[in-house]
């Protein structure tokens, strides 16, 4: 370790800037953060810098740097281009043992600055100790994902019970696991969206509760995208990681199941086409059972659970049982497939409007409305529309869709094996038949299509 | 904490300028390769994202979005990136907004598209950021055009659209069983006559979403119901959707031009209109005794 950590106090305390650039201004904006009284000294000052010192309680000076600048500061900053100038400002302050970091100049430092992961009051400082920045700033990104924006807003409200709980349990074992199940629990997702009074109830509730049941079970109804494992949202991760137990179906990929929390239980669910592994009202009632059992139960999803994803009919029945719950929207495989196959599903030229449509047609098909779906200047995507395609494709040229409208089949968009087949209405069936396509697909009708050939970019192994 | 220009400003004093003050801002950061040789010698070109930040909640992100905004040497955002997600950009590369708030379309396109190329050309790892989805509304396309008519790398990465993401956060399926068997997203925007048939859309049983249809309030009322739609569809506008500040405002169809101006609705805003918005009541109505707490992200 050749750098030994710590975290300053500055409220109030003078600190010296010299610079009055954009560096020095991104220095004198974390200082102010922490409360610091900035004394910024530069020939000239960049605008948001001097509204910084005013803010801060400090003092400008718009001249060349002096030795006498330092007094009474308890921490130097250098950022200026001049290297001789800068030295002098590290060897003036190092005779007054005031800590002082140039920026840039490890040797002319006596601490540096770490990346930093503000969740205030929750603050991460990562650092190389100079060695390897670029290695430090993609821990900081990695730290970036794990830890949610809204944790400070959880740190703040777990000071504000801190000595209640405290009080509460004498035995360091069992309040310790009382803190790990409100920080994982129903009280933490409420903080975290928000609402503050529910959670504070929530924690008192338990704190009243005698035997300290802490089993109460929640569901977690997740988005979990098209495929590549990247587009999970940062929110489907963290609950991806906390679950007891995982609902999925043949929609979520492989790889997204691998970032499923290791000792956490798998049930698979279904749905192949004609193989229904459970019924969904079995799937809606075993999320009842399982919570009720204390668990917190990931019902993981591909793409959007609001979107051709019956979320809603999984969500009904949790209302009714009163087991808490939250749904995490992910990236529907329309906007999935569209981006990675480069096809905008709208565009200024082609498309005011998109619709989505499911394939299965079956005994809806009475209900599409033909002649709307028509309409040139509308994108249309099908869901899972291999089966229904001739059809489908039919009945739009029936309709007056020109046969030449350009179509997209998009097979398992967005993962290593993603393969896009242009054609058009009258072509499309044929393409299909010779080209032994699979399941998940999605089928994009409208001239947006054209722009595929020049906007591509996604490379498959 | 970013450099929140407004954006004809931001033209003025910074697009000339622009890439010699990013280069020095490269070479006076936190120990970043520098791609300008300093003889002026030809660079490689940088790599440019369109990413989708999604609705609003920094935490709808996706893993890749975030890692484009923690590998980029500039950040370019626009209005509906929200602060939370702002504060995600990393405080030592420069960030730039270049519109769009409504009616302040400052910034054409070509503009920006152009400023892109440039900056990737420089030997800059480009995030050219916005909210909800690039290709849904977002004119992601054309900037993509752009790059790639240029030879520019650049990778687009979806993000949840705010048709997905607000009605989520509002308890509203976009599709369900029995109640709507497809959506539909129609732009409100100003600049252009909606170009939809009207009669058509109302005899669906179907779910429509109108992005930016504060301003058209009137026209969506009044066309749906000519077109055969009855007057008492529930209706959802949803402001701010996905940010703390999130208003759900349940309406009809005919009640929707007043309740528009009787809530003051603001931008941004999202319009639901569609049998689905029930189910909104459903689940309150369900849900008694413990409704925040059963059912916390209900706003």
């Amino acid at each position: 370790m050749d750098y030994f950590p710590v975290f300053l106090d500055l409220k109030k305390r003078r600190c010296l800037l010299v610079g009055g650039g954009d560096v020095a201004t991104r220095k004198g904006r974390l200082l102010a953060k922490a409360g610091a009284s900035l004394r910024v000294v530069a020939p000239e000052i960049s605008t948001e810098l001097r509204g910084l010192v005013i803010v801060s309680k400090g003092e400008i000076f718009e001249r060349e740097y002096q030795a006498s600048d330092l007094q009474d500061c308890v921490l130097a900053i250098a950022a200026t281009d001049i290297e001789s100038l800068n030295e002098k400002i590290s060897a003036d302050a190092q005779t007054l043992h005031i800590p002082v970091n140039v920026v840039d100049s490890p040797a002319l430092c006596t601490y540096i600055t770490p990346a930093i992961i503000d969740r205030s009051p929750l603050v991460i400082a990562v650092s190389s100790g100079g060695e390897a920045p670029v290695l430090a700033r993609l821990v900081r990104a990695k730290l970036e994902t794990l830890i949610p924006a809204s944790y400070g807003k959880l740190a703040q409200i777990a000071s504000q019970w801190r000595e209640r709980i405290k009080t509460r349990f004498d035995n360091g074992d069992s309040r310790r696991k009382f803190w790990e199940k409100i920080l994982q629990g129903p009280a933490a997702e409420l903080m975290m969206n928000g609402q503050e009074d529910a959670a504070n109830k929530f924690i008192d509730d338990e704190l009243a509760n005698d035997q300290s049941q802490l089993t109460k079970g929640e569901v977690y109804l997740v988005g979990g995208g098209p495929g590549d494992p990247e587009l999970l949202t940062l929110r489907a991760l963290r609950l991806m990681q906390q679950a007891d137990v995982v609902l999925y179906d043949r929609l979520v990929s492989d790889a997204v199941m691998e970032l499923v929390r290791r000792d956490a239980e798998r049930i698979y669910v279904g749905k192949r086409r004609n193989e229904h592994a459970m019924e969904q009202e079995n799937i809606n009632q075993l999320l009842v059972d399982l919570a009720k059992q204390g668990k917190r139960v990931l019902r993981l999803k591909g793409g959007d659970p609001f979107i051709f994803g019956r979320g809603g009919e999984e969500i009904e029945l949790l209302a009714q049982n009163d087991i808490p719950f939250q749904v995490v929207p992910g990236i529907t495989a329309a906007s999935g497939c569209a981006a990675y196959a480069g096809i905008p599903l709208t565009h200024r030229d082609y498309a005011q409007s998109v619709r989505f449509v499911t394939g299965h047609l079956k005994s809806d098909d009475t209900n599409l409305s033909w002649p709307e779906l028509a309409n040139p200047t509308q994108t249309l995507v099908f869901y899972m529309g291999l089966v229904g395609l001739k059809e489908i494709c039919e009945s739009l040229i029936a309709h007056g869709r020109a046969a030449t409208t350009p179509v997209a089949l998009i097979e398992k968009g967005t993962t290593q094996d993603q393969r896009v087949l242009i054609a058009d209405l009258n072509t499309i069936a044929g393409v299909v038949a010779v080209n032994d396509v699979h399941a998940p697909t999605l089928f994009i009708v409208g001239d947006v299509v054209k722009l595929h050939d020049s906007l591509k970019w996604f490379k498959t192994n | 904490m970013n450099n929140f220009l407004k954006a004809p400003d931001f033209f003025k004093a910074n697009v000339e300028g622009l890439p010699s003050t990013m280069l020095k801002a490269r070479s006076g950061g936190d120990g970043q390769a520098k791609k300008m040789d300093g003889q002026g010698k030809k660079i490689r070109a940088g790599k440019v994202w369109l990413v989708g930040a999604g609705p609003g909640d920094a935490e709808l992100l996706t893993l890749k979005a975030l890692r484009a905004i923690n590998s980029a040497d500039v950040i370019f955002y626009d209005y509906l990136v929200s602060a939370e997600i702002r504060a995600l950009f990393p405080k030592n590369i420069p960030s730039f907004y270049v519109g769009k708030a409504k009616n302040k379309h400052s910034i054409a396109q070509e503009n920006l598209n152009q400023l892109l190329v440039s900056q990737a050309q420089l030997g800059l790892n480009v995030c050219r950021i916005k909210g909800g989805d690039p290709f849904v509304f977002g004119r992601g396309g054309e900037e993509l055009l752009a790059l790639r008519t240029a030879g520019i790398d650049a990778d687009v990465i979806p993000g949840i659209t705010s048709a997905s993401g607000c009605s989520t956060y509002a308890d509203i399926p976009l599709t369900h069983r029995g109640l709507s068997q497809g959506c539909t997203f129609v732009t409100g925007h100003a600049e252009k006559n909606l170009d939809v048939n009207w009669d058509a859309l109302a005899q669906l049983k179907h779910t429509l979403v109108f992005y930016m249809g504060l301003t058209r309030a009137n026209d969506i009322s009044a066309k749906l119901l000519a077109g055969g739609l009855a007057a008492d569809t529930p209706v959802a506008i949803i402001e701010n959707g996905c940010r703390k500040d999130q208003r759900n405002i349940i309406s009809t169809l005919s009640e929707l031009p007043a309740d528009v101006i009787r809530e003051q609705v603001q931008s941004p805003a999202l319009i639901i209109v569609g049998e689905v918005v029930r189910m909104k009541e459903k689940l309150q109505s369900t849900v008694k005794a413990h409704a925040a707490e059963a059912h916390y992200l209900l706003a």
